[in-house]
């Protein structure tokens, strides 16, 4: 479904990604955990195209994505939940989500139906459709940025540390509603820092050191990987978020 | 001052300062797409009066000479947004600022050797034959400059709070990056912004002509007012940038009636200079904008 071949990309004259070769097959959630500054944020970036890769080639349902914008790269299914949620904060709540469906505005699902599908997903967040996005709570604001995502149809969703900053109650409710999703048939790339987590959800996980895959595998290999669990379960996270059961 | 001297004065106040509303809303439209102050504004406005004047001559009826004033000025501004802005944006704010301020001088020096150094003036939309209103006299063209603005205003905030495009405009102005990711072209909405901000002004500058003239060098003064009025009011905020608009042109024409005419473009920069000092986000609040 996705394929990164060599891919090469960074900020000016700084590289940041060192060459970075992945396939995501359809259905998948593939989770890329690692340090702060490892370039995850960068990598999800570049497959939307907020980044332009200096090397390599990106392929999406067997279309390269290199002559396409943001834009376009977002209407063929290919849609980042960024870092740190990113809404519109004066907008209202439904505001958001109307957004969301920018891209599918004329062809798609009607909106009416979309809305009612992604409300019955989050109802807190029907309770809230006039509130401004700015004054929802953090887990709310994250509901809204993944119903926003969800409002463009994707095929292929990016997740950016959905996790951050959330109470772990709230965390357990997020993580099983993307489990859902996945279910009936939505991929995902989801970056993580908490790893225990991230790998209770994935098929398949890949940790990111400076730029460079430095260990690829099944998630239930790498839940029970020494290194990994010395790394990233270290004393920080590991008490913090109780973990879902490893699928 | 008496009661009917009072009311001539806020009639002329509510005049200008419907001049100065829609000149600080075209500030606050680029400003919320792009964070550029464009200091060639006011030029727009004096390019809409000086456009209007020349079709007029040329023998178009007036409604047409408006509509033809308008789509140049749309022109102008979108060349303006090509030439000026788009290629500096990777060179950041600043430059296109300056970019901005240069274009003001080519806009004036151009209006200077296309019409000259004299005034001109347009005929009235309707006639001159004053209205006499509880003592005070107003002519139909204060009820069209008022009017239109009223008109002008409710339709922007229809566009901004109904429409799908509206609400993607005022995305980009909150986060361009986050609005990109939902499939919004920010270009096409920078692009739109120059635009409407170019029909704005130009539609200004058409109906205050009527009133007090126009000439090449006329720009200047109605950025500064329209800038004044934007601060007042909390730059980026549009709703602030027409009360603000109606607060200058009020407290301008009173200050005419009380002190004396001479000080009367004082009043804006003296203004201006105070909601610096005093409340730098303005009477109802800048929009905080954020940029990742
Ligand atoms: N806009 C930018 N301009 C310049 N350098 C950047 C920019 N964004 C990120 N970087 C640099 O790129 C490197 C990778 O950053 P990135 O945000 O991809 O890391 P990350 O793995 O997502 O980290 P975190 O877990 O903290 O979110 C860092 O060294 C960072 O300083
Ligand atoms: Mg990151």
């Amino acid at each position: 479904m996705l394929k990164l071949h060599e891919v090469r990309a960074g900020y000016g004259r700084i590289e940041v990604l060192h060459g970075l070769d992945l396939t995501v097959r359809p259905g998948e959630v593939v989770t890329i955990i690692g340090a702060n500054g490892a370039g995850k944020s960068t990598l999800l970036k570049t497959i939307s195209g907020l980044v332009k890769p200096s090397g390599g080639s990106i392929e999406f349902a067997g279309e390269s994505l290199a002559s396409l914008g943001v834009e376009g790269i977002v209407s063929r299914g290919l849609v980042q939940i960024p870092e740190g949620r990113q809404l519109f904060g004066p907008l209202s709540v439904e505001e958001n989500l109307e957004l969301g469906a920018y891209v599918r505005r004329r062809r798609g699902r009607p909106l009416g139906e979309k809305l009612a599908w992604v409300y019955s997903l989050f109802p807190r967040l029907q309770e809230r459709r006039r509130q401004q996005a700015g004054t929802l709570s953090g887990g709310e604001q994250q509901m809204l940025a993944i119903a926003r995502a969800l409002m463009a149809e994707p095929s292929l969703l990016l997740l950016d540390e959905p996790s951050m900053g959330l109470a772990p109650i709230v965390v357990r409710d997020i993580f099983a509603t993307l489990r859902d999703l996945n279910r009936e048939g939505l991929t995902m790339i989801l970056v993580e820092q908490d790893a225990r987590i991230a790998l209770s959800l994935a098929h398949r996980g890949i940790v990111m050191e400076r730029g460079r895959f430095a260990l690829e595998g099944e998630a239930r290999t790498l839940l029970e990987d020494p290194e990994v669990q010395a790394i990233y379960f270290g004393q920080r996270k590991a008490g913090n978020v109780r973990a879902m059961e490893p699928r | 001052m008496n009661f009917e001297q009072f009311l001539q004065y806020i009639f002329s106040g509510i005049t200008n300062g419907s001049i100065y509303a829609l000149t600080a809303l075209g500030f606050t439209l680029v400003f919320n797409a792009t964070q550029i102050i464009n200091f060639s504004q006011g030029q727009m406005v004096m390019l809409g009066g000086m456009t209007a004047i020349a079709f007029h001559g040329a023998g178009v009826p007036l409604w047409a000479c408006f509509l033809g004033a308008v789509i140049v000025v749309v022109v102008i501004s979108m060349g303006l947004e090509h030439v000026a802005v788009r290629p500096l944006l990777s060179k950041g704010v600043l430059a296109q600022i300056i970019a901005t301020v240069g274009a003001s001088f080519v806009f004036e020096t151009a209006a200077m050797i296309i019409w000259g150094r004299q005034a001109l003036a347009l005929p009235a939309f309707s006639g001159e034959r004053p209205i006499g209103v509880a003592g005070a006299t107003v002519v139909p063209q204060t009820l069209w400059v008022v009017g239109l603005t009223v008109v002008i205003v409710v339709a922007l905030q229809i566009f901004y709070r109904r429409s799908l495009f509206g609400k993607a405009v005022r995305a980009c102005a909150v986060n361009p990056s986050a609005a990109r990711l939902q499939g919004i072209s920010y270009r096409k909405v920078v692009l739109f912004s120059f635009a409407l901000s170019g029909a704005i002004s130009a539609a200004a500058g058409v109906m205050i002509t009527p009133i007090s003239f126009m000439s090449y060098s006329s720009g200047a003064l109605l950025g500064l007012k329209g800038f004044a009025a934007a601060t007042l009011g909390g730059l980026g905020n549009p709703v602030g940038a027409v009360a603000g608009g109606f607060v200058l042109g009020i407290v301008e024409a009173l200050g005419v009636g009380v002190v004396s005419a001479g000080y009367k473009d004082a009043i804006a920069f003296v203004i201006l200079l105070l909601v610096l000092f005093i409340r730098p986000v303005g009477l109802l609040g800048a929009r905080v904008v954020t940029r990742q």
